[in-house]
């Protein structure tokens, strides 16, 4: 693939191994990216907790047609841009990261707790999350029994 | 008097036995009509993610099967395949062929389990028995081999834990399933009740399924023609088959999957006749102790029973993986339920939902 013709259109990208790094405008990154380019699935979106504090998103489309993977990867702090308008599985993948590393998806209206309760503190996949027993009460009654 | 509507909101699950497992579906109705649907899971999370953090590769190694408990090989290779890939190790010939032939008798008998819940699901019992009398011929096989019937901990890094054996078990289960599956097809797809509560019913639509991430047996079944064992290199040198239908409903997935265990079987038949002939295994396993990924991203993916199961590590150099995630074809048939079960009536939701084949481990992870 001609990876160059990315980096002309978007300024601000840079590449890194076979991945597209990129510092903001993801939205409409992934929107020119699906609409010249036939990457008609998203994998998956990968979060990653980096060292430096940032939340790292890796954005997995897939190519059916050419069978290829397009890595896209943006650093957020807690809030991002939702791709649910073009991707409708974004919507599952968003709530999980939100659910796990509490970033807000702007435009994704249906963000909620996933596999943790609702009264869960805390986001259990960041780093600087802190595992003492209190957060093991499964209620909000319970949560002042330390 | 002037009368009013109100929509009613129902709970089906998660006690309810047709969800395999517990999913809640939080659907909202009109008379009978599925107005909207609300799925909720998490009622299986056992935090694999998080786990993972914590533990040295080999320390992992034997909870990756209970990601999905019926196809436990698929996630043990990935996790093998990612250690692999990092360290640049090679498994032998007669390991990948191993791992072929497991891998496509562990999609056998997910799929033949398949075919009895649904049919179960769809209020036929008999079914059940007798595709559970056949799963019951590879599982033993599995335990004979492994010593586990569904967590099998048998690939380890750089090849599998010993050398195969009883491979007479495998001729005898390639010599009774094909009579078996014809009596399936007898029994099931000329009856009339099964065929008014299938055909037509839950239609998916190519753009829609890739649109929803669903890829496997249910996005073949809606016409596309995408199946990753084909760029696979454990699958290298195989013949395998394409299963391609276009009639987009739940009676396609079910014929889908029922040519994909032929299909399998043809692939454990070149497995198993290279294997009878091959030498004693020579493999050189890595030293799992004290074993440190080099740093960098990982990825590896395969084509499990229920969609591309697929597996990422970041890793800095240390024993335990800095992050690591996996994607379970589950998940995405999960979410597709919002859209699909829309417009639908009740009683149809049970039979559209089955026919997905939505394990609920895969989804929570």
């Amino acid at each position: 693939m001609d990876w160059n013709k990315f980096s002309e259109v978007f300024a601000n990208c840079e590449l890194r191994g076979s991945k597209i790094l990129i510092k903001s405008r993801l939205h409409d990154v992934i929107k020119f990216v699906t609409d010249n380019y036939p990457y008609d699935i998203l994998k998956e979106i990968i979060a990653i907790h980096n060292r430096d504090g940032m939340v790292e998103l890796v954005y997995n489309l897939y190519s059916t047609v050419d069978e290829e993977s397009l890595l896209i990867s943006v650093c957020v702090k807690d809030e991002a841009e939702s791709i649910v308008d073009i991707f409708k599985s974004a919507e599952a993948d968003e709530n999980e990261i939100y659910d796990l590393f509490g970033i807000k998806f702007k435009g994704h209206d249906n963000l909620k707790r996933l596999y943790m309760p609702e009264c869960w503190d805390g986001h259990p996949l960041r780093k600087d999350y802190v595992q003492d027993d209190t957060r093991l009460c499964w209620n909000d009654d319970n949560n002042d029994n330390a | 008097m002037t009368t009013t509507t109100t929509t009613l909101k129902l709970n089906l699950g998660p006690q309810h036995p047709s969800t395999h497992g517990v999913l809640r579906l939080l659907l909202e109705l009109d008379g009978e009509k599925i107005l909207s649907c609300e799925p909720d899971i998490g009622y299986l999370h056992r935090g694999m993610e998080k786990m993972a953090e914590k533990m040295s590769y080999i320390q992992y190694l034997p909870t990756v099967d209970r990601i999905d408990y019926l196809a436990g090989f698929f996630y043990s290779e990935l996790l093998c395949r990612i250690v692999e890939k990092a360290l640049e190790v090679e498994i032998p010939q007669k390991v990948r062929a191993i791992r072929v032939m497991l891998l496509e008798l562990n999609r056998i008998s997910s799929h033949l389990l398949w075919i009895g819940m649904f049919l179960m699901d769809l209020g036929a019992t008999s079914p059940f028995f007798y595709t559970f009398r056949e799963r019951e011929m590879i599982l033993r096989y599995f335990e004979k081999i492994s010593g586990q019937r569904m967590m099998y901990n048998y690939f380890v890094f750089g090849g599998v834990r010993r050398d195969i054996d009883y491979l007479e078990d495998v001729d005898e289960i390639l010599s009774i399933l094909p009579s078996k599956l014809k009596d399936y097809e007898n029994l099931i797809e000329k009856n009339p009740i099964f065929i008014r509560r299938v055909v037509n019913k839950g239609i998916l639509e190519k753009e829609t399924a890739l649109n929803y991430s669903i890829t496997g047996v249910n996005l073949r079944s809606s016409g596309a023609d995408f199946d990753t064992r084909f760029q696979d290199s454990l699958y290298s040198g195989f013949d395998i088959g394409k299963v391609i239908l276009k009639e987009k409903n739940s009676m396609a997935r079910y014929r889908a999957r029922i040519l994909e265990i032929k299909e399998s079987m043809k692939i454990v038949r070149q497995a198993l006749d290279y294997l009878k002939k091959a030498p004693a295994l020579e493999q050189k396993l890595i030293n799992p102790v004290n074993m440190k990924l080099p740093e960098g991203d990982y990825f590896a993916d395969i084509e499990a029973p229920r969609g591309i199961a697929s597996c990422f590590v970041r890793s800095y150099g240390e024993k335990e993986p800095y992050r690591l995630k996996w994607r379970t074809g589950s998940y995405y048939s999960v979410n597709l339920l919002r859209k699909l079960l829309v417009g639908e009536y009740l009683n149809d939701a049970i039979a559209i939902a089955g026919s997905l084949d939505i394990i609920l481990p895969e989804v929570d992870k």
